[in-house]
């Protein structure tokens, strides 16, 4: 059994000559939260999308627990506990809020959907918003609904695209906090993208940027921090 | 709302039913509620399909009129029973409607409304003009039996039982889409209509519950088909016209979807404009326009969905103070 739960393994998509993800290695170890970081354009998101499998690889692999997944199909990487949520949010705004979490839970195959459906919404405080529906909840509680629709079925990995986008400073702490705390109840291991720095050197055990489609550093947060490269493609002075 | 209340309403609609069937004297009355009913069970097809893919067809009088020219084909060739033909027409536009359902349900928004508006008229255009099969123009009368579903037929079609058996139809099978609809097949389809990319990573494959809602959608508008052709005894070519896929598409919008019994009320206030308008104006049609303009602008999700708000607010609002009363009745 590998101490990582999920590793890259030169990983490329290319659109003709553009490369927007090219040899790209990245590991997760078993509980821990990685955060990605780079500018707009780097190709964050690509990588995410990669991982999952919802846009076809043009070199490499990706390893789920051991096992090369590259071949699967979303669904399946889903199903062997390779989650995800998008960059906006994406839920099902006319139903009310437990009977999306309970659906997406039943179709992970869970034993009990209902009762992981209840966990899940408990540990994000939404278990007091379960019969609203979605369309009639705040943008914070849309973005942590979205969470919990990724979080069923008990998923080893957690890739969150910009999950602090469009939220208040509190909503983003907030935010964060649960993600804290569910990353070490449920051992869940996390690929944070994000453009909110005080989150991303608040709650991540290691840190890797991306620059034009390529890892450039990898690392504990103080040492990415202190990285002369990173200081001058991404975090500028403020740093 | 609980299982037991659900049963409860059904049987208190069956029995509304019966007493209008048996107590209203007026054949003319009796006739209308028929129509009314039968409608209802058109516009609640149309609307099932608007409420659970999210997609408008402007040519659901396809499954209307189809059903009763199959019924009235079969009982010309006398092939089969006309419990039979009625099963079969029914059933056999679902599946039909099911197949055609996977390829045209792939195309989105206005352009899928435009594609059934085509197929309809297609149909209708067919109707028209296979003289030899289906009449023509001049349509076909339905030779219906002595007896059906061990009924007498004469018995069955005077106002009073059919209007009893056209609302329990509706009633029925309203009542069958509500509990399918609590199943995990109404989440899969209302997740589908709400987010197809979010439905697809959860593991649903979102193409046959759109074509399944589809097929139950035509099934439902293929009975009040069946319905209207024992009704009058005669089907033709304007059953199949796309102003009938227009009129139901009008009832669904007056009643809402927010709720499944959202079409069939518009529907009764479709038949209460007509009987009340026109006997006012010979342009009717004009004022109900004017009428569906001001729900559209002004109550988007229909008379049903203002009927759920008043009905929210009233159990929203507190509670009388009944000893301020009290003091106000004293002072």
């Amino acid at each position: 059994m590998p101490d990582y739960v999920m590793q890259t393994e030169d990983v490329a998509i290319h659109y003709g000559g553009v490369k927007a993800v090219d040899g790209v290695e990245l590991t997760l170890q078993r509980g821990e939260i990685r955060g990605l970081i780079g500018p707009n354009g780097a190709g964050k998101s690509t990588v995410i999308d990669a991982i999952t499998g919802r846009r076809p690889l043009t070199r490499g692999k990706v390893h789920l627990g051991g096992e090369d997944v590259s071949a699967l199909g979303p669904v399946q990487r889903r199903r062997k506990g390779l989650s995800r949520s998008f960059q906006r949010t994406s839920i099902f705004e006319q139903m009310p809020v437990r009977k999306q979490v309970e659906l997406a839970s039943w179709k992970m195959g869970t034993a009990d959907p209902g009762a992981d459906a209840d966990d899940v919404l408990h540990e994000l405080s939404l278990d007091t918003l379960a019969d609203t529906t979605a369309a009639d909840l705040g943008y914070g509680q849309q973005r942590r609904l979205d969470l919990a629709l990724a979080l069923v079925g008990k998923p080893s990995v957690l890739l969150l695209d910009e999950p602090m986008a469009g939220l208040s400073v509190k909503e983003s702490l907030d935010l964060a906090q649960h993600l804290k705390a569910l990353t070490a109840r449920r051992g869940v291991s996390v690929l944070l993208v994000e453009h909110d720095m005080d989150v991303v050197f608040g709650i991540s055990d290691a840190v890797t940027v991306f620059e034009l489609g390529r890892v450039i550093a990898a690392g504990s947060p103080a040492e990415v921090r202190r990285d002369p490269r990173v200081r001058e493609a991404y975090l500028g002075s403020a740093a | 709302m609980t299982t037991t209340t659900l049963l409860a309403s059904t049987v208190a609609a069956l029995a509304v039913g019966a007493a209008a069937a048996f107590g209203i004297g007026s054949a003319t009355a009796l006739s209308l509620l028929t129509q009314a009913a039968i409608y209802a069970l058109f516009a609640t097809g149309v609307g099932l399909l608007l409420r659970q893919n999210g997609m408008v067809s402007f040519g659901h009088a396809l499954w209307f009129g189809s059903s009763g020219y199959a019924v009235a084909i079969l009982l010309q060739t006398h092939a089969v029973p006309a419990e039979v033909a009625v099963l079969l027409a029914i059933g056999g536009l679902a599946l039909l409607a099911f197949v055609l359902a996977l390829v045209i349900v792939r195309v989105p928004g206005v352009a899928f409304g435009m594609l059934t508006l085509a197929i309809g008229q297609m149909a209708f255009l067919t109707a028209s003009r296979v003289r030899g099969l289906t009449g023509g123009a001049d349509g076909m009368s339905l030779d219906w039996p002595a007896t059906l579903f061990g009924a007498s037929v004469s018995a069955l079609t005077r106002p009073g039982p059919m209007l009893m058996v056209a609302w329990s139809a509706l009633v029925l099978v309203l009542l069958a889409l509500a509990l399918l609809l609590r199943s995990r097949f109404g989440a899969i389809t209302e997740a589908v209509r709400d987010n197809e990319e979010r439905a697809r990573f959860i593991g649903i494959r979102t193409m046959l519950p759109r074509a399944a809602v589809y097929a139950l959608s035509a099934a439902v508008t293929a009975t009040a088909g069946v319905l209207s052709a024992l009704n009058t005894g005669f089907v033709s070519p304007e059953s199949l016209h796309w102003s009938l896929s227009g009129v139901a598409l009008m009832m669904v919008v007056v009643g809402g979807t927010r709720v499944l019994w959202g079409p069939a009320l518009g529907a009764a206030i479709y038949f209460l404009a007509k009987d009340v308008l026109g006997d006012h104006a010979q342009h009717w049609m004009a004022i109900f326009g004017s009428a569906l303009i001001v729900v559209i602008v002004f109550a988007p999700q229909g008379l049903s969905g203002i009927l759920l708000r008043l009905a929210g607010k009233r159990r929203a609002a507190p509670a009388p103070d009944l000893h301020a009363h009290a003091e106000t009745s004293h002072a």
